[in-house]
């Protein structure tokens, strides 16, 4: 739905790099005992980090190198091996096709069949859990098929080594029928899009049309009251408009419609000049009649939402891509939609013709409620040369108002911010005291207001607190990171000279401490459970064996 | 107002210690992060309403006591245990009444009970907001007033005030003049519901005194409006827009970003427009239960505050148990705040690996509550004051390191202390998970046992007194002679408990949220983000991501790294721990290295001060980097990083600013697709012993 094939889900993995998975897929499968005993113990790493998410394909490949590597060292009997085996080729079995498992247990024969795993790996298994144990030749025929399958399947098609991935897929790797069943249906979405697409066009084309045959052909007043087939064709629109009302607008806002070429312009007789007068960007009357006919057809508050919020969608896009004219236009058709719903005052003294005149010329008559923070925020979000102007309309008829103050502040900033002269309107004592702000104004004021500055203070108050954290510390191990180092340039796990080489973290020496399994105290504490500890496990008192003793015995027990 | 000590007995003396505290004067700007000129604005207004509170109390105080009419007395007491130090605790009838009232405030927040005759109060949603609530004249802030027993159900967060009369949060009552509590409903979890409690004196001239209140905070048009409702029940609340520095390192990261906001199954009872919209609260209109306290519940909490405050002379030990999503952090969490109505502070010992209160996921705990749980977990994170860091999220793993650091903590808790005590324990009911309730019940010197249930049943054999003499334990057996003898010389003859069977009757009961944010893990990683968001400058500014600061350092050979959730390699360890988050522990040994780092053979038991991610690390100089909330003066103590299975958020290492690929440990181009991609597959429900022991 919302997954942006463009944009690549990030996922936390248990390895550094791809030069670190790579190394362990190497030594994996390298058939070299010592080499396999390193992926191992990294493996280990891994699981420590994956915590209880190791990936299962992982976990397996790892359990039957270990079989495999036990059997070489010669050091474990047939029978210890067949039980070793047995326990990684059973536990494979289960744990590859769990996935396919649906609510009630299905046989894993069917399961593994549709995984291309051998029939007889399951029957294998089978022999282990319920029948006479298998021979051991059976059990290393076993495990090399299925670690062969496992590279196949899993390691050389993981990490982009795959022809055919879909990248954009979910985290936690389930159902993948519903996935196939969702991208067929957003083939069938997107085909709907374009018909419904196609369709809009082909109305509002026609819509220009009629209009223009009936600028050729009458005067002006007769614009309002549209012909027959003018009002079958909005009752179309108008139905169109119910289900696609956003695609509709989508359509409107594109060149050649609420935004003209020069051509319609010339043809509507319209000053193609892009004059901004000092009552903002405003649409061409002949222009805004010309549309008039369907955007009252189409009024009604949903629309209104949606047609301003588009415009101010828009207008950040043109803003963004310094296309004059359309910025100009869609601001201009934004304003006309926040005047037709403000409620100034200066409307109630108007007389009579004024107010039909002006009555005429509105997009819809009665007041909305319209989603005024939305559109602040949309129109601060759509910088240009007409931001000022919209964002005073907003300000103006807000509800409820921001105070005045932040009013000010706001017109303030965006002015400097799209370097357009102040706000026009200009009621404001305040800003003749308070002047736009230049660099130098600032350094002006430097002198005197360096402590108040808040980013400045926070960055001193920020060096104190180190300083306090570098005193607390003294006389510990512990000290607060000395160096001038720009961690911002260095993503958790990195250090400034760190290389890329998967070796980089190996610790080729290492001491080992042995700790009393009983419960510790803080010193403060009772130590009654001391007393009660015997000898070895109490290394500081050093009773039997001293701490290189430990470490000497330690050294020498393999852990793997 | 100290010379009112001399008339409370001796009993009570504890009770009411530093109550005064939760009055206003001590605000910190911690507290209350939210724009400077707001803070000192508060400041000002509750000094002065506690001066004007101080002025009032000592001449009306003796009156009262002459008058000695039940419903003065009663009143009486209960507004001051919240509002200042004196606290009048002198007959039995006395001691009833509060008991009443702290089952009637947990009762009425079910809609179901209301067998009481007192007019049941609506929820305040749709057009009544608008009649009752007025926007603030400055700022984002909002006026509320409410009629007694009327709800208001919401979403978001605010800070709130009482400027008059009483309101009632999660069990705990916020009465006019204490300082502004910080409220937490995110859509993690269930919505909180302020309930107004009415006021608590009873001649006042209401209209003018609210009016006059008021004055300060609203225009004179809408005072007016506002003051119409002020009847002499009424209670007024100020509402604040909130923002701490836990809520702007949350919105750093977009998953979080609708956190505050209802979740979709909310969103058609979401009242919009209404003056608390604007500064982060969203009214939820009566179709959203809200929190729903059972009779059963209620009665329990009755009986349990009751007898804290009665006979056990404020040293109730309070087991609380019950099977997964059955409501016992809920349960726990109006205890507490119910509890500390009455006293200034409550321990707390953490029982429960998988859905801690205080401290991330993991670790077994000791805590002094002092302020009430007004939020979710991960809005609260406290520094315990013991803390043993077990590493895994359930405890089936090592079912003996599990008690044996249950017992350590509860060792370590002064024997001296007179603070009630509550124990959260796991939802593991079953098998050894029932056997290692009946040790723990054995091991402590409970007062009471709280046992929730639900659907009628009981999900699991009543852990009564009797049911004990012959039940069979994981480390203990019925004539229990060891573990009791043990006792019997620390504690005296053994006691016995009271028994309190609870029916929880909330709406998906037993059952885990699915819901974005409310499953398990997620509320883990919620907790965590808590903690850590301790890292980010209380300073206004930026959110700084982690990995943009600067960390402490330590050289590999004075402090030793240990993994307890799974075996790894020693050569290999630093892969495991790069990048992770460790625990900060305290070896009693000293740490020496023949060179190299210093690695754990096993396990230590020791005590956790907190935790740290593991920044990176030197290899050629050998040192550790690493980020860590925990106070230095501690820090310098940690002489071993723990490895457990509670790992740092992915969001936290996926969203870090300024680096377009080629960060570690985070890749786009892993497939989930392929078979076997994913983690071990574990059918809900079918816990076996066989997948427990699966790493």
């Amino acid at each position: 739905m919302k997954r942006s094939s463009s944009e690549k889900r990030r996922h936390v993995v248990a390895w550094l790099n791809k030069a670190e998975w790579d190394q362990v897929l190497d030594h994996l499968y390298s058939q070299d005992a010592a080499l396999q005993r390193f992926a191992l113990q990294r493996v280990s790493a891994w699981r420590g980090r994956y915590a209880h998410s190791t990936p299962v394909a992982v976990d397996c490949t790892a359990e039957l190198v270990r079989c495999q590597v036990l059997d070489r060292s010669g050091q474990l009997s047939g029978d210890d091996l067949v039980l070793l085996y047995g326990a990684a080729l059973v536990r494979f079995v289960n744990l590859i096709t769990e996935k396919q498992q649906g609510r009630r247990a299905r046989p894993l024969r069917r399961l593994a069949g549709k995984l291309n795993i051998p029939e007889w790996v399951v029957d294998l298994r089978h022999d282990f859990t319920h029948r006479k144990l298998p021979t051991l030749m059976w059990c290393r025929k076993g495990c090399k098929v299925v670690l062969e399958w496992l590279q196949q399947e899993y390691w050389s098609r993981q990490l982009g080594g795959g022809p055919d991935e879909d990248w954009e897929s979910q985290s936690d790797g389930e159902d993948d029928d519903a996935d196939v069943k969702q991208q067929e249906g957003e083939l069938m979405e997107r085909q709907r899009e374009m018909e419904a697409y196609k369709a809009a066009r082909d109305f509002l084309v026609s819509y220009e049309k009629e209009r223009y045959q009936s600028l050729d052909g009458s005067q002006e007043d007769k614009w309002l009251s549209p012909f027959a087939d003018m009002s079958w064709l909005l009752g179309d629109i108008k139905q169109f408009s119910l289900d696609s009302a956003e695609l509709l607008v989508d359509v409107l806002l594109e060149d050649g419609f609420l935004v003209p070429t020069a051509e319609q312009l010339q043809t509507l007789g319209c000053d193609p000049s892009e004059d901004c007068g000092p009552s903002g960007p405003r649409v061409p009357p002949v222009f805004l009649r010309f549309w008039l006919p369907l955007l009252k057809a189409l009024n009604s508050p949903s629309f209104i939402h949606l047609f301003l919020g588009k415009l101010l969608a828009e207008l950040k896009l043109a803003a963004g891509g310094q296309r004059e004219r359309r910025a100009f236009y869609i601001s201009a058709w934004a304003s006309e939609a926040v005047l037709c719903n403000s409620n100034r005052h200066e409307f109630r003294f108007e007389s009579k013709t004024q107010r039909k005149a002006r009555v005429r010329e509105r997009i819809f008559l009665n007041r909305i409620q319209l989603r005024w923070r939305q559109l602040l925020t949309a129109c601060l979000d759509a910088p240009c040369v007409y931001t000022p102007h919209l964002l005073r309309l907003i300000l103006e008829d807000m509800e409820p108002p921001l105070p005045q103050e932040t009013q000010q502040k706001l017109l303030r900033l965006c002015c400097i911010y799209t370097q357009s002269p102040g706000p026009q309107p200009g009621p404001s004592e305040e800003q003749k005291h308070q002047p736009v702000y230049t660099v130098e104004s600032l350094q002006r004021s430097r002198p005197r207001r360096s402590s108040e500055r808040p980013e400045a203070s926070a960055d001193l108050r920020g060096a104190d607190v180190l300083a306090q954290k570098a005193t607390a510390l003294r006389g510990s191990p512990w000290q607060v990171c000395p160096d001038k180092v720009p961690w911002e340039d260095y993503p958790l796990g990195k250090v400034p000279g760190q290389s890329d080489d998967p070796s980089c973290l190996m610790a080729e020496t290492y001491s080992t401490m042995t700790v009393s399994e009983e419960p510790v105290e803080l010193e403060g504490g009772r130590r009654q459970s001391a007393a009660g500890v015997s000898g070895p496990a109490r290394t500081a008192e050093g009773l039997l064996w001293g701490q290189s003793d430990f470490t000497r015995l330690k050294s020498g027990l393999k852990l793997f | 107002m100290k010379n009112k000590n001399t008339q409370v007995k001796g009993k009570s003396q504890k009770w009411k210690d530093v109550r005064s505290k939760r009055c206003i004067s001590s605000i910190k700007s911690s507290d209350l992060n939210s724009s400077p000129v707001a803070v000192k604005i508060i400041k000002e207004v509750s000094v002065k309403k506690k001066t004007v509170k101080r002025l009032k109390k000592k001449p009306k105080a003796v009156a009262e006591n002459k008058k000695n009419s039940p419903a003065s007395g009663y009143k009486k007491s209960a507004f001051q245990a919240n509002g200042c130090s004196t606290f009048a605790l002198d007959d039995e009838k006395e001691d009833f009444q509060d008991w009443r009232e702290g089952s009637d405030s947990v009762h009425a927040n079910g809609v179901e009970t209301s067998d009481d005759t007192e007019v049941q109060g609506g929820r305040l949603e749709g057009e009544a907001l608008h009649h009752c609530a007025q926007r603030g004249n400055q700022e984002n802030r909002a006026v509320l007033v409410m009629q007694k027993n009327e709800t208001l159900c919401f979403r978001g967060k605010c800070t709130v005030t009482c400027l008059y009369g009483r309101v009632e949060v999660m069990g705990f009552t916020i009465d006019e003049g204490q300082k502004p509590y910080p409220l937490f409903s995110p859509a993690s979890h269930c919505p909180l519901t302020i309930r107004a409690l009415g006021n608590s004196e009873y001649v006042r001239d209401n209209r003018t005194e609210a009016s006059n209140i008021l004055q300060e905070y609203l225009s004179q048009a809408s005072r007016k409006k506002l003051v119409k409702k002020v009847t002499s029940s009424s209670s007024i609340i100020l509402l604040d827009p909130l923002e701490t520095t836990l809520t702007h390192f949350l919105s750093s990261f977009t998953h979080l970003s609708e956190l505050f906001s209802p979740p979709v199954s909310e969103l058609m009872s979401a009242v919009p427009d209404t003056p608390l919209n604007s500064l982060g609260m969203i009214p939820l209109a009566s179709a959203v239960e809200g929190m729903k306290t059972s009779r059963s519940c209620s009665d329990a909490l009755g009986a349990v505050v009751n007898a804290c405050r009665g006979d056990l002379d404020g040293c109730g030990v309070i087991l609380v148990c019950g099977t997964k999503n059955v409501g016992k952090s809920t349960f726990i969490r109006i205890l507490i705040n119910t509890l500390l109505n009455h006293t200034s502070s409550v321990d707390y010992l953490e029982g429960d690996l998988g859905q801690t209160e205080f401290t991330p996921a993991g670790c077994l705990s000791l805590s002094t509550v002092k302020e009430p749980l007004l939020g979710p977990p991960f809005t609260h994170q406290l520094t315990p004051d013991h803390m043993i860091y077990y590493g895994q999220p359930s405890c089936e793993t090592d079912l003996d390191r599990y008690l044996e650091s249950l017992k350590s903590l509860w060792r370590r808790r002064p024997q001296c202390r007179e603070t009630p005590v509550v124990i959260n324990t796991m939802g593991w009911v079953k098998g050894f998970g029932f056997q290692l309730l009946v040790d723990l019940i054995r091991f402590l010197p409970l007062t009471h046992v709280v046992q929730l249930s639900h659907g009628g049943g009981t999900q699991f054999p009543s852990l009564t007194p009797e049911f004990l003499r012959t039940a069979r334990g994981y480390q203990t057996h019925p004539p229990a002679q060891t573990a009791l003898n043990e006792l019997a010389e620390i504690h005296g003859p053994p006691r016995t408990y009271t028994h309190l069977s609870v029916q929880s009757e909330f709406q998906g009961v037993a059952r885990q949220g699915t819901a974005t944010h409310q499953r398990s893990n997620e509320h883990r990683e919620l907790s965590l983000l808590g903690y850590l968001s301790q890292l980010q400058s209380p300073d206004p500014g930026p959110v700084r991501p982690l990995h943009t600061l600067t960390p402490y350092q330590v050289p590999n050979t004075a402090v030793a790294l240990g993994v307890i959730h799974c075996e790894v390699a020693p050569s290999h360890m630093l892969y495991a721990a790069n990048a992770s988050l460790v625990g900060l522990c305290c070896l009693p040994e000293k740490v020496t290295s023949k060179g190299g780092p210093v690695v754990l053979s096993q396990t230590a038991l020791c005590p956790c001060v907190g935790f740290g991610v593991l920044r990176g690390i030197d290899m050629a100089r050998g040192l550790y980097f690493l980020l860590t909330p925990v106070d230095p003066s501690i820090l310098r103590k940690v002489n071993c990083l723990l490895l457990g299975a509670i790992s740092l958020p992915s969001c936290i290492l996926t969203t870090q600013p300024g680096f377009e690929d080629e960060m570690p440990y985070v890749t786009a181009d892993y497939s989930f697709d392929l078979t076997g991609a994913g983690k071990i597959r574990v059918f809900k429900g079918l816990m076996r012993p066989s997948q427990m022991g699966v790493q």
